[in-house]
């Protein structure tokens, strides 16, 4: 009970009846059963039903409780009765009690709705409600009446939970959190940095973190030894369905721990964190080196939800007539399979050949796929003919193949592309056969990510430049050598999705220079971009790693919702919009002059176009006519006497109803009048003047906007 | 054929009926008027080709009342301005008894002020323009030149009857009705004048508009000073409705239907965008763009220049409670029309022909009356909305009177 003697709906017990409480919340639902009004109240903290009935509610209490709506804001005050046997309603925890209410004072009201919010049915018959229907932008639009539903309310409050939980054991440990700023230096790969204008330094801008690692860097050499944050990130990416501009991530650093203790105490969180939503994780997580992960499910962050591992097959064909497989290891390729056990009657002949080979595989960027049906020891394919007993039986002994097995295999030159197929086919039939149990949980580590990725004329960091490799010996100008230096980098992997990621550090300024000379910047740049940072490599840099954690997915994945918007109080929607705010949105010239944006803007090279470039651009689109070069100074021109006519007209129109012709004219789509077909169309002359026509047609361009 | 003088001629004319009105009339049009089976480019490659499938009603009407279909005139693109225009040529030289211009900021009256020629431009709703591919719907109609007086009011009786194709064509009720409401119960002709029109004439085009005032008070006419002292207000909402209005009818040149089309478009909005790049010539473009620029940027200009109109059309139909007529100058020495070539040479140059468009009144440009530095310079009478037949009854007296003089 509150301060104000307040009750909260879904706190009410057998052991209140008979006292009088006060109430105060929504109205979730209403039930007029004429003289006798029910309503369903409803508070942060559940639901109960309240009843205006003329026996033991003033009349004019149940006159007000008339003009009640839909979420409307109200204070109740009542006796608690039980129920009578028979009206319970297993919907709602209190369902075993009532309120009968004897005051009523209407809060604030509501006007109708644009979408239900009630979830809960009044009578035991009644279905759940569904709000699955509503379309997710207006959702979005009406965020505050979308999150009164209790789902959203629970959602939230587990995802408050879950980072509390967090919170917690990293303060058990020892952890502090410290805020590092959000107004930061752009980063050289700044291209999806967020900028923000900087108003006393004109033409220059802040950016957004895309995450705090620079100064949580810093924090270890400052010696704060164990550190942590829960902070918001920015990342101005190419939209995903899943995939916010802003994001929240649990950030974490420690000195003088190896990657085994940062591990150890991520597993233990992530698993305090996924019991919030009773989800208990096998420990330990197990490990996989990213060349396993690659090799065996040809990703670096496989699904372990289900089998269907890659079965290297190369070998079995070094002498083989089949002429594709015979190419490709000609060609220095590899051939990989997967053996799908016990699905033969589903993959028939026809879906293995007509969809898969013919469809699926290519889309998946290989040419083809091989695939044999195991039939009474025996293979039965299209091209089995092509392969010689030795290898049939080689093939069933490394497939570990029985009856009912489908063997399905991808042949290229091209490793990459051979991993690649055969991991999207890998998920492919996971899902398609239905080997996902929904309610499975499988963490993994990736481990020992290559250094560098190759580019086409150098390398670039796999991870971030600040990621320590194993051992320090690396050729800044070997880009082979590069190529295949180890980080000690590692992935947190849940069911397919990258739930966070984090490294030991570079520690020695020589090692990170080094780093950096491999990624082909040059002193200057260097100094220009992290000369701040590497001077604190010099002053005592503790050895240190750490990770992030990305707080969305992980909610997201806890709670089991369909998209990290669902856990998130005001994202922005698919489109990176905000239908609530309307953001992102214009700003008036003014605040861009201010900012000094405006000079910033590339004066166009032809002479007169000056400030009004912007407009005759826009114009010559919408009117949909093109310019040449030559004629834009006198469009110009005529865009400047156009705004002074429009002066004048603005200075000189008085008050006079607008006039659009010297009498007025009916139109021509007069009402009462049916259309008129065109002899012309009917005879087909219309197409006469055309210049190009097909069939009864005006031809013209035929893609819209490739 | 091609000619100087036309675009088409009919290599062997002949009259469609052999009675009616204009029996044995020559008319010329535009090519901006549709004759069946004739090419009609409007000066444009928006209409290279463009060879019409049927008869403008004034065209047919012509042809109805036994008039003969001599050729059709060169014009400015789309008829906006005067410089490459033919028509008064083809009379002058006597081509043709009479030309059919579209007359949109003044042109037929300036081209027939040029050229010493009758040039009227007939009340907006009295003549139809169905079939005429014009730019601006609510300021043009079809204007008529010629030589002969008696040419223009016989022309003008034959095509000017109801046509329900034109749904912008004053009903015949409604013509009754207005025509009742003005200048009726007065038998004499008071003209007005008014020293807006005159302040940028020479102070020798100013001693001739004098004489030519004089000549009209030798002819009967009361002479009567009258302020309008939003004069200079008729071009501003001419150019911002004008151009709103070419820019929407410009639309339909988008190389799909007929006329021009652009090669090597990637998409449809590319072929749009290629097509009317090179189907418009600049003077034409700065006139479309200013208009996309009132329709998509400040449609409030366009709304206000519309309001401007209406208190316009007003000012100027209550000085005909008491006068019959308005003289104006048709043109001045200073701003020549046909060499206009931006937009605004063009509208300063036809200041004085185009608030009749603006208010849609029948004005007639009539040779002999005001010359000046050895050029006829054409004298303007507006009369009152939808009366033209008044003002053709006040003209037949100035002309009698010249020719009596004469």
């Amino acid at each position: 009970m509150s301060k104000d003697g307040r009750v909260f709906c879904g706190s009410l017990k057998l052991s209140h009846v008979g006292q009088r409480v006060h109430l105060a919340g929504w109205v979730d639902a209403l039930r007029d059963h004429g003289d006798v009004l029910f309503i369903h109240l409803r508070d942060r903290s559940g639901v109960i039903q309240v009843v205006f009935s003329p026996e033991v509610t003033p009349s004019h209490v149940c006159r007000l409780s008339e003009s009640l709506r839909n979420e409307y804001c109200v204070q109740v005050r009542g006796v608690v009765n039980r129920r009578a046997q028979g009206t319970e309603n297993p919907h709602i925890q209190t369902g075993t009690l009532e309120v009968s209410a004897d005051e009523l004072t209407i809060l604030s009201g509501a006007q109708t709705l644009p979408f239900p919010v009630s979830e809960k049915a009044m009578l035991a018959e009644g279905g759940a409600r569904r709000t699955d229907s509503v379309a997710e932008d207006l959702r979005l639009q009406y965020r505050y009446l979308d999150l009164r539903r209790p789902t959203m309310q629970e959602n939230l409050f587990k995802r408050y939970a879950i980072i509390k939980t967090a919170r917690d054991f990293l303060h058990e440990q020892g952890f502090m959190e410290v805020e590092t700023p959000m107004l930061t230096k752009s980063t050289p790969e700044g291209a999806r940095d967020y900028l923000v204008p900087s108003r006393h330094f004109p033409g220059q801008f802040y950016a957004l973190p895309q995450s705090p690692q620079l100064f949580k860097q810093l924090l270890m050499v400052a010696g704060l030894e164990r550190y942590f944050q829960v902070t918001r990130c920015f990342r101005d990416e190419d939209l995903r369905p899943n995939r916010q501009p802003e994001f929240t991530q649990l950030d974490l650093e420690a000195s003088f721990m190896d990657d085994h203790f940062i591990c150890e105490l991520t597993e233990e969180m992530v698993c305090r964190m996924f019991r919030v939503g009773s989800i208990d994780l096998p420990r330990p997580f197990p490990r996989m080196t990213y060349r396993e992960a690659m090799d065996s499910c040809g990703t670096d962050r496989p699904d372990l939800r289900f089998g269907l591992r890659f079965v290297e097959a190369t070998d079995l064909f070094q002498n083989t007539r089949y002429g594709i497989f015979r190419q490709v290891l000609q060609r220095g390729g590899c051939i990989k399979g997967i053996n799908v056990r016990g699905q033969s009657e589903k993959l028939s002949k026809n879906v293995l050949q007509n969809e898969y080979a013919r469809e699926i595989v290519p889309s998946f960027g290989a040419k083809g796929m091989t695939w044999m049906r195991v039939m009474d020891g025996d293979l039965d394919s299209n091209i089995v003919q092509f392969f010689s007993d030795q290898e049939k039986r080689s093939i069933v002994e490394r497939f570990d193949a029985v009856t009912g097995d489908v063997v399905l295999m991808i042949a290229d030159p091209s490793y990459e592309t051979v991993v690649s197929a055969l991991g999207q086919l890998r998920l492919h039939l996971g899902h398609r056969l239905e080997l996902i149990s929904p309610h499975a949980f499988c963490p993994l580590w990736v481990t020992d990510f290559p250094l560098f990725e190759a580019t086409e004329d150098g390398v670039t960091s796999n991870h971030h430049p600040f990621t320590s490799p194993h051992g320090d010996d690396l050729d800044p100008d070997d880009r082979q050598g590069l190529l295949s230096v180890l980080s000690r980098a590692y992935d947190l992997v849940m069911n397919g999705e990258e739930l966070g990621g984090g490294s030991m550090r570079i520690n020695q300024k020589e090692l990170q220079l080094k780093v950096f000379r491999a990624l082909g910047l040059s002193h200057e740049e260097v100094e220009e971009k992290f000369g701040f940072f590497l001077r604190a490599l010099d002053f005592g840099a503790p050895p240190h790693g750490g990770l992030a954690l990305g707080l969305d997915r992980v909610v997201s994945m806890v709670l089991g919702t369909p998209s990290i918007r669902e856990v998130t109080a005001f994202p922005k929607n698919r489109s990176a919009f905000c239908p609530l705010t309307e953001a992102p949105s214009e700003v008036s010239q003014d605040q861009l002059k201010e900012l000094g944006l405006l000079d910033l803007v590339e004066v166009p090279s032809v002479p007169g176009m000056g400030e009004r470039g912007e407009l005759i651009d826009s114009l010559s689109w919408a009117a949909r006519i093109g310019l040449g070069e030559e004629e834009k100074p006198a469009v110009m021109e005529a865009l400047k006497e156009a705004a002074q006519l429009a002066d004048v007209a603005g200075q000189r129109a008085g008050e006079e109803e607008p006039v659009y012709a010297p009498h007025r004219v009916a139109g021509p789509l007069r009402e009462h009048q049916t259309a008129r077909v065109c002899a012309f169309a009917q005879t087909g002359e219309v197409f006469k003047n055309a210049p190009s026509v097909k069939g009864d047609y005006f031809k013209v361009a035929s893609v819209l906007d490739p | 054929m091609h000619s100087e003088v036309f675009s088409h001629v009919d290599p062997a004319p002949v009259a469609a009926k052999s009675e009616g009105g204009l029996l044995g009339k020559r008319v010329g049009v535009q090519s901006l008027f549709c004759v069946q089976g004739w090419p009609c480019e409007g000066g444009s490659r928006a209409l290279k080709g463009f060879v019409p499938l049927e008869d403008a009603t004034v065209v047919q009407r012509v042809k109805g009342e036994g008039g003969v279909l001599v050729g059709n005139t060169h014009c400015s693109e789309l008829g906006l301005g005067v410089t490459r225009d033919s028509a008064a040529r083809a009379v002058a030289e006597k081509h043709v008894d009479a030309a059919f211009m579209i007359d949109v900021l003044g042109e037929a009256r300036m081209a027939a002020a040029r050229a010493g020629l009758f040039g009227f431009k007939p009340s907006w709703g009295r003549i139809s323009r169905f079939g005429l591919t014009g730019l601006a719907p609510s300021m043009e109609c079809c204007g008529i030149l010629a030589a002969r007086w008696k040419d223009i009011s016989a022309i003008f009786s034959a095509i000017a009857s109801f046509d329900e194709r034109d749904p912008s064509m004053v009903v015949p009720s409604e013509l009754v009705a207005e025509g009742a409401q003005t200048g009726s119960g007065r038998n004499g002709m008071v003209a007005g004048f008014f020293p807006q029109s005159l302040e940028r004439l020479s102070s020798e085009e100013r001693e001739a508009f004098s004489l030519a005032l004089g000549e009209l008070e030798g002819a009967g006419v009361t002479l009567r000073q009258v302020e309008m002292k939003e004069f200079h207000l008729f071009p501003v909402a001419h150019q911002v409705i004008a151009s709103v209005e070419a820019s929407s009818s410009c639309g339909k040149y988008d190389g799909v239907r007929f006329g021009h089309r652009a090669t090597g478009a990637k998409n449809w909005n590319d072929m749009y965008v290629k097509t009317r790049r090179e189907s418009f010539g600049l003077l034409l473009k700065t006139f479309l763009f200013q208009g996309a620029y009132f329709q998509f940027e400040n449609y409030a200009a366009f709304e206000n220049a519309c309001r401007i109109r209406a208190r316009l059309v007003q000012e100027t139909r209550k000085f005909f409670r008491e006068l019959d007529m308005l003289v104006i100058p048709t043109q001045d020495n200073a701003r020549d029309a046909f060499q206009a070539r931006s937009l605004k040479e063009l509208y300063s140059a036809f200041s004085c022909t185009l608030p009749a468009n603006v208010t849609g009144q029948p004005a007639l440009s009539l040779p002999g009356l005001y010359r000046s530095a050895g050029r006829d310079m054409g004298l303007q009478v507006v009369g009152s909305y939808l009366e033209d037949e008044k003002l053709f009854s006040l003209a037949d007296r100035l002309v009698a009177h010249r020719e009596g003089s004469a």
